[in-house]
């Protein structure tokens, strides 16, 4: 595998396990990490998580991440990976800005 | 083949009709695209009359504990479960929604699988000893997805149907016919099942198109439905379903109760499970717009094959190709850019890949 490709895959499976990890943890899934296929959608059919939980996902996030999730992006709540593109976005904004 | 009873009406509106699993579909009434676009900003009206539906009593919900992958006996009065039916090697065999209306559970199914083989497993699970009915041909399912959907269903019940959550079912009076309302959908945007009895089916179909008509209302296929679910990130069993098969490798755990009771296949995919994932589908498209995408394309890492192209359509909210490919479990990470035969650059991408406009639709604006 390529030294670029393996380590963005690398950034991407970590930022993914902490993200998994917590959703199993603060909601109390029944499920593995491996079980959670990072398109699976959060709320509605798939996960079906509620309001109260999404609240939850994105005080998880926060605190993980040293994130903050604007109250109005509600995309974010789309999926796993959403959140993992959030995070990988905020994290090279600010890469950027101290570069 | 089994006819829909909404046929002549379709073929009146222009359908294109094609066989399924030994049901009738309406493939298309006129430009796909077009059809996709009511959908995204308008609504669309659809026969989903080819899915199986079988009504069980409550004395049958332990033949549905063994026939479905999921909880039956968890779903709450006037809610709606989203699994599937396995075969016995713990492969996809029915996409379905069960809901509980009191009494009764409502099975419904999109299968690989034919009616005679729907009826077979169902009766190996005890569902017929039971008491279940095989309403396929007695009753017509029509869909209502769209932007303004939600609109369409206030005209027609009034406003107390914006208060339906999302996979639930409720019995409405629709000019003197019972229908049994689900709200569904596999668009992203709002959907709405109605289970209605076949002689009443084209009068609904026109009431549907007569409340719809200041939204811009249109028959809709079952092609566009493939790109809606597709760019949405809905499972389409007949697309990767038909061709993954393996609920693991599809993503679908969500829809097994891994605890539950012995459904069928349920061994074979714990089996599975425990050997560990080693393919697994992600969202793909071409790194240029107008690039191309199509079903078997090799996606390939350094030379070396990683990952095949299992469904792909055009999606004209993107305005380019969209597919899944199954890839090496390794490799299976959105974000990355791969080569696809020809040189051409294929990108994977978090699904959906759109923000559907339902989502934008606050409770006091409806």
């Amino acid at each position: 595998m390529e030294a670029e490709l393996k380590r963005r895959i690398d950034e991407r499976a970590e930022v993914l396990r902490v993200i998994k990890n917590d959703l199993i943890t603060r909601l109390n899934l029944p499920y593995d990490p491996e079980d959670l296929h990072e398109d699976v959608s959060l709320l509605g059919s798939g996960l079906g998580l509620d309001s109260l939980d999404a609240l939850e996902v994105i005080l998880g996030v926060e605190h993980a991440f040293g994130v903050k999730v604007a109250d109005d992006n509600i995309a974010i709540l789309r999926s796993i990976n959403s959140i993992a593109d959030f995070v990988l976005e905020d994290r090279a904004r600010r890469a950027g800005e101290v570069a | 083949m089994r006819t829909s009873p909404l046929h002549e009406l379709l073929a009146a509106r222009g359908a294109t009709f094609a066989e399924r699993a030994g049901a009738e579909i309406a493939v298309r009434f006129g430009e796909v695209d077009d059809e996709y676009r009511a959908v995204r900003s308008a609504v669309g009206i659809s026969d989903f009359s080819f899915a199986t539906r079988h009504r069980v009593p409550e004395a049958g919900l332990d033949a549905l504990e063994t026939y479905a992958t999921g909880s039956v006996a968890g779903i709450r009065f006037g809610r709606v479960l989203h699994t599937m039916a396995a075969d016995d090697d713990g492969l996809v065999e029915s996409d379905l929604y069960i809901a509980n209306d009191d009494e009764n559970l409502f099975v419904f199914g999109e299968s690989l699988v034919d009616d005679a083989a729907t009826r077979a497993a169902l009766d190996r699970a005890g569902a017929f000893e039971a008491g279940a009915e095989d309403l396929s041909a007695s009753t017509a399912l029509i869909g209502v997805d769209g932007f303004r959907a939600y609109a369409v269903m206030k005209q027609l019940f009034g406003p107390d149907v914006l208060g339906l959550p999302y996979l639930s079912i409720e019995t409405y009076d629709l000019d003197g016919a019972s229908v049994k309302l689900i709200r569904g959908g596999k668009t992203s945007e709002f959907g709405y099942l109605l289970l209605a009895p076949a002689g009443d089916a084209a009068a609904i179909w026109l009431r549907i198109e007569e409340a719809g008509a200041a939204q811009g209302i249109r028959p809709v296929g079952a092609a566009a439905h493939s790109a809606l679910r597709l760019d949405g990130r809905f499972f389409n069993v007949h697309e990767e379903g038909r061709s993954v098969r393996d609920p693991l490798q599809l993503g679908l755990q969500w829809m097994i109760d891994f605890g539950g009771e012995a459904c069928r296949g349920l061994e074979a995919i714990k089996g599975r499970r425990a050997a560990g994932l080693a393919k697994k589908i992600v969202g793909v498209v071409p790194a240029d717009t107008d690039g191309a995408l199509a079903v078997g394309d090799a996606i390939l890492a350094g030379g070396v094959k990683v990952a095949e192209v299992v469904t792909a359509a055009f999606s004209p909210t993107l305005g380019g190709r969209i597919g899944l490919a199954l890839f090496d479990a390794a490799y299976a990470y959105a974000g990355l850019d791969f080569a696809a035969k020809g040189g051409r650059g294929v990108r994977t991408v978090s699904m959906p890949p759109i923000t559907p406009s339902s989502l934008t639709v606050k409770l006091d604006e409806m």
